[in-house]
């Protein structure tokens, strides 16, 4: 009836009669027998195809010519090799205790006479197949077991036959059968052999990134000098620009996450260089593959594939025909200020759409509100400041703008400080 | 620390030189070692070089006059396969030797040029791609440098039949960068007009180990004058740093740095 609402069907389709046919039926059904109503909810309210618990031993109670006691009792444990005697609770049925060995003792894993008798034959019969012996064993052992037993029994045997000095050289003393190791190792490869071919790519995937960070992880530890301090150099200036920048505004999660974006980009342009000073001899075109690599790593695929249309559409190379130094450098470059411009011209769209709910919403209060109003110079329809900077810078920068022929985009960037050339996309 | 004589097969140890720019190195009475111990930091060498294929459609009467249909005929192309400086200087101050892999198919597939100009000829039908091995001098790398390039025939135009005048030319430029090279490669290669060495701060002097050959001598390793030389592409870096900075120039990235 709820799928028929969510599907938009109309309900009521059957006509009464159907209704009152299909209700009698069910009835029975739905009592639940033995077991109370709401217990039957929890297996979800539907008779199970076949019962898991037979309904009619639910509600059995021991025969009530028995004669049930609970006495404290001494018992013995055939697993041990002492004759310790311990008590415990035991059901006393007419006077009658349980006969049997203690109920634990089964899972002692002891080697009888017999058994080893057994094993042995069945090693000579079958030439040490260990395999083939533990299909033929008459109790169920593993072939790790049988193996086990029979190389410690071998090596009790060889030692006790030889002097010591003797056999320290015999494969069985010098390297005993480790047996938790043997079952360990089967079966960390009977689960490379059950890997599927995705759980394989992904592992070498990761295996692939892990050395490459280590590599580059252990390159930029090893030249310490002049290169990291030269980098880090760098680093703060950039990153304290950005501070200052911001010190005015009431923090927004964009220029820490822009601070963390440059200190990861500084941190990967250190790495590329310093993995490639190791390789004492590369390519041009390489050296700048790797670098792009590591400029766009932090991109989605399809933000690296729109970099690309960006460039063919000015006209430009993917891949230099002429990679020399300066080229590289230029293009390099011209690759990050598109991936910074793509990036900028996405949150701009995410806070203008943010902007436009704001708007709708009866109650839009910003911090930037109450400053805004007295600006005449705005021809623009209100828009609540979708960036969360103060009043004051916001007005300070106004002033600043360009021409009003600019389009309303631009003038929201969130970018911060004027251009230098040099500034890089790691400063935003 | 190892020491290496000049010319000498041996491998650099690992553990010793590499990863490590040392500017001193330890004190040693061979002048020669001392110029590979020490190195050049946060320098670097590099060699412009182009590489790839030219190829020669034989036409359908070139094999001893008889007519032959090009078709089932095993030599209907003959192409070179080369490493050339990219402005055409002699390589082999840097290059040591070059191995080309051909495709199976050819006798002795691995084909050792041991002097300039690096480059091989052959006949054959079919496109494939050749492995290019570029081993250096001892000072300058012990680690070989692979390329790979594409051996092209047939020309990209289908149309009409193939001419027998012009080849079909692929070339790729590409720069060996060697970063932070030993001072013996240095002194030998500063003057190189093959080499772009970075430029040193005044006072900075190393002496050539070394009196230059007589060129005469020698075979001439440079390819200005090669017999080949009419096909070579031009690599121009001029045009591509325009383009390159007239797209960064483009009005709708200035909004990077507008407020």
């Amino acid at each position: 009836m709820d799928a028929k609402d969510i599907l938009g069907l109309p309900k009521n389709q059957l006509p009464i009669p159907q209704e009152k046919k299909s209700r009698p039926p069910k009835e029975p059904q739905r009592k639940p027998d033995g077991i109370s109503r709401e217990v039957y909810a929890l297996t979800g309210g539907l008779a199970p195809l076949m019962p898991s618990v037979d309904v009619s031993q639910l509600k059995r109670r021991p025969p009530s010519d028995e004669k049930v006691t609970w006495q404290w009792l001494p018992f013995t444990n055939s697993a041990r090799k002492d004759d310790l005697q311990l008590f415990h609770w035991v059901r006393v049925v007419n006077g009658v205790p349980p006969t049997g060995d203690y109920a634990f003792a089964k899972y002692n894993k002891a080697w009888t006479k017999e058994e080893t008798d057994q094993l042995f034959d069945l090693c000579e019969r079958f030439d040490l197949r260990f395999i083939v012996i533990a299909d033929r064993f008459p109790s169920s052992r593993t072939v790790e077991e049988l193996k086990d037993r029979y190389y410690s029994v071998s090596r009790a045997l060889l030692s006790a036959r030889a002097p010591p000095a003797d056999i320290t050289g015999h494969p069985l003393v010098k390297e005993p059968y480790n047996i938790s190791q043997e079952v360990e190792r089967k079966r960390a490869l009977s689960m490379v052999l059950s890997q599927t071919k995705q759980q394989e790519r992904k592992d070498t995937e990761v295996l692939a990134e892990a050395k490459r960070i280590t590599e580059s992880r252990m390159a930029a530890k090893g030249p310490e000098e002049s290169e990291l301090p030269a980098v880090a150099n760098i680093g703060p200036d950039n990153s304290q620009r950005a501070i200052t920048g911001d010190a005015v505004t009431p923090s927004t999660a964009m220029p820490s996450s822009a601070i963390a974006a440059s200190s990861t980009l500084m941190a990967d342009n250190a790495s590329t260089l310093a993995s490639l000073r190791m390789l004492r001899v590369y390519l041009r075109t390489y050296a700048l593959d790797q670098m792009v690599q590591a400029a766009s790593a932090s991109a989605g695929l399809r933000t690296i594939k729109r970099v690309e249309q960006t460039l063919q559409e000015l006209g430009v190379n993917l891949k230099p025909k002429v990679p020399t130094k300066a080229v590289c450098a230029e293009h390099l470059e011209l690759r990050k200020e598109i991936l910074t411009l793509l990036n900028l011209q996405k949150q701009l769209q995410y806070k203008e759409a943010e902007g436009t709910s704001f708007q709708d919403s009866p109650y839009s209060e910003t911090p930037g509100t109450p400053k805004r109003a007295p600006r005449g110079d705005q021809d623009r329809p209100f828009m609540p400041d979708p960036l969360g900077f103060g009043g004051d810078r916001f007005g300070k920068r106004d002033q600043k703008r360009k021409a009003p022929g600019r389009t309303s985009e631009a003038a929201q960037s969130p970018s911060q400080s004027k251009r230098p050339r040099k500034m890089k996309a790691s400063d935003i | 620390m190892s020491a290496r004589k000049q010319g000498d097969g041996q491998p650099e140890d690992g553990g010793a030189t590499a990863g490590k720019r040392l500017k001193i190195a330890k004190f040693s009475e061979d002048p020669e070692k001392k110029g590979l111990s020490r190195r050049l930091k946060d320098a670097e060498i590099s060699l412009p070089i182009v590489y790839g294929t030219i190829a020669f459609y034989l036409g359908r009467k070139a094999s001893d006059g008889l007519f032959v249909s090009t078709v089932i005929r095993s030599q209907s192309h003959k192409w070179t396969v080369y490493v050339r400086g990219a402005t055409n200087e002699d390589l082999s101050a840097v290059i040591k030797r070059v191995v080309f892999q051909l495709h199976p198919s050819f006798n002795n597939p691995t084909r050792v040029m041991e002097a300039p100009p690096f480059e091989l000829s052959e006949c054959g039908w079919g496109e494939f791609e050749i492995a290019i091995s570029l081993f250096f001098h001892p000072d300058v790398c012990d680690k070989q440098l692979d390329l790979y390039h594409h051996l092209k025939l047939y020309p990209e135009d289908e149309s009409g039949p193939q001419s027998t005048k012009k080849p079909v030319v692929v070339e790729s430029y590409d720069e060996i960068v060697f970063p932070d090279p030993s001072e013996a490669f240095y002194a030998r290669v500063q003057n190189n007009p093959a080499v772009i060495v970075p430029r040193m701060p005044a006072g900075f002097n190393i002496s050539a180990p070394v009196a230059p050959e007589n060129t005469s001598e020698r075979e001439r390793g440079d390819t200005k004058d090669h017999p080949l030389s009419q096909w070579f592409m031009n690599f121009s870096e001029a045009d591509e740093l325009l383009k390159l900075a007239a797209a960064r120039q483009q009005p709708f990235m200035e909004m990077i740095y507008e407020n």
